[in-house]
């Protein structure tokens, strides 16, 4: 049975740099998902030194895109909104990986039990965590596969009845 | 100290315009980290705490601005440059108490506290404008209504409402001489003009601190920096038409023109709109004409 992080993580991981424009870094996100054959939906930041220096998920790039008022435009009804994203792109085109990814990161080591991890990520609202032992980064364990690991038991009993 | 006379905000509380989100960061955390939550949600500043989640200071982009002049390294920790303490309101104060406040310590954000001394909230300009326009724009006087147009209402436009002082560097000044001028000039965002005088980009403190964190140096040429092209209305235009183009277009500030394309003879930004306090007619201060919340 799997019991730690070791057990569940996934070392085939992706990683970006600081300096990556983010028009890359969605590019990025594409083509690890195309090739990990599901959606992707945060990876490490690692500098040249291969240290991890940040996360940056789709969450932090949206949260670049939202305009500053979307609150007033859901309520006015007399809002022309051609050309606002294209706005944002624009504005994006400056932005670097490093700008606007999370820099407080959560790690765990690679004994972690799986429920502590359930209970760090409900507890601070993460799907993702790397794995790091003495500073080298070993995977990442995302909330999807700790989903699956848990709960596929529910579905191993319904197929022993 | 209330206002002497009656405008659109007149009757408004803090709780009305503030924001109920507020980024916070230990006083520990990097000027990094503080660099990127600032560029992510688009704010002006962040609250510092200590270990125990108490506020004790406030990060701005001003802070950021002289750390970067500085040569401060990234990784340095907020509580090097922070601003202490921070300031705070009452949610239920007249939102003219408040702006006075602001206005009196020259900051663009006020944190806002609860009867039991928690904070709940962060006051800006920004906010206080989105109020106003959002008011505006549903009077039955609105300029964007066509029935209000023929109105025989006064309407106040740009040319004077807009700050007049603007600053401008040359294009071949470099990245120090424009934090130089910033700083003296306790401005915003600096016009770059060419040879000619013609405004050709503009550096804001947005641009500065995106600089500082992508490690360019001072002797960088500030051409390499601004924001182009530069972002203009017509000092005819009428308040609603220059805010609802900032709103939309998340900018702090419009440069003004003579007539659609001439000389830039001013700036109108939406701290000049939260300080004017109305809108273009205040036909609700006249009138009496009441607005649904």
């Amino acid at each position: 049975m799997k019991i730690v992080a070791r057990d569940i993580m996934d070392t085939g991981f992706h990683t970006l740099a600081p300096e990556t424009p983010i028009s890359e870094a969605v590019n990025t996100f594409k083509q690890a998902s195309q090739k990990e054959g599901r959606r992707l939906f945060g990876m490490m930041v690692l500098n040249d030194d291969g240290d991890l220096v940040g996360m940056l998920s789709m969450y932090d790039i949206l949260l670049f895109m939202r305009p500053k008022h979307v609150h007033i435009w859901g309520k006015m009804d007399d809002i022309d909104l051609t050309g606002i994203i294209d706005q944002g792109l624009d504005k994006a085109r400056s932005i670097r990986v490093g700008d606007i990814m999370s820099q407080e990161i959560v790690t765990i080591g690679p004994d972690t039990h799986k429920f502590l991890i359930l209970d760090i990520m409900i507890k601070q609202h993460i799907r993702r965590l790397p794995v790091v032992e003495d500073g080298k980064i070993l995977g990442i364990v995302y909330i999807s596969d700790l989903f699956y690991d848990i709960l596929d038991r529910f579905t191993e009993a319904g197929d022993d009845k | 100290m209330s206002s002497p006379r009656p405008h659109t905000l007149s009757g408004k509380v803090v709780a009305d315009a503030m924001r109920r989100g507020i980024n916070r960061l230990g006083r520990d955390s990097t000027i990094s980290s503080a660099i990127s939550i600032l560029i992510k949600y688009k704010i002006g500043g962040l609250l510092v705490t200590d270990d125990d989640q108490n506020p004790v200071g406030v990060v701005s982009k001003t802070n950021l601005i002289g750390a970067y002049y500085a040569a401060l390294p990234l990784d340095s920790p907020l509580e090097y440059i922070m601003t202490s303490p921070p300031l705070f309101c009452g949610h239920g104060d007249p939102l003219e108490h408040a702006l006075e406040q602001m206005k009196k310590h020259q900051i663009y954000r006020i944190y806002v506290q609860d009867p039991e001394g928690s904070v709940i909230g962060a006051l800006a300009y920004p906010d206080i404008v989105g109020m106003l326009y959002e008011f505006c724009s549903r009077c039955p006087k609105s300029i964007f209504r066509k029935d209000s147009i023929s109105e025989d209402v006064e309407r106040s436009r740009i040319g004077d409402c807009m700050t007049t002082n603007i600053k401008d560097v040359c294009s071949s000044s470099l990245m120090h001489e424009v934090l130089e001028e910033l700083s003296m000039h306790h401005i915003g965002a600096i016009l770059v003009t060419d040879e000619s005088g013609q405004g050709v980009g503009v550096i804001s403190k947005t641009d500065l601190i995106l600089a500082y964190n992508h490690g360019i140096p001072l002797d960088t040429p500030a051409t390499e920096v601004m924001s182009a092209p530069v972002r203009s209305c017509s000092k005819e235009d009428m308040l609603e038409e220059a805010i609802r183009q900032m709103i939309f277009s998340d900018v702090h500030r419009l440069f003004v023109r003579d007539s659609d394309a001439g000389e830039i003879t001013g700036v109108f930004s939406l701290t000049d709109a939260a300080l004017n306090r109305s809108g273009s007619c205040q036909a609700c201060v006249a009138s009496r004409i009441q607005i649904a919340p």
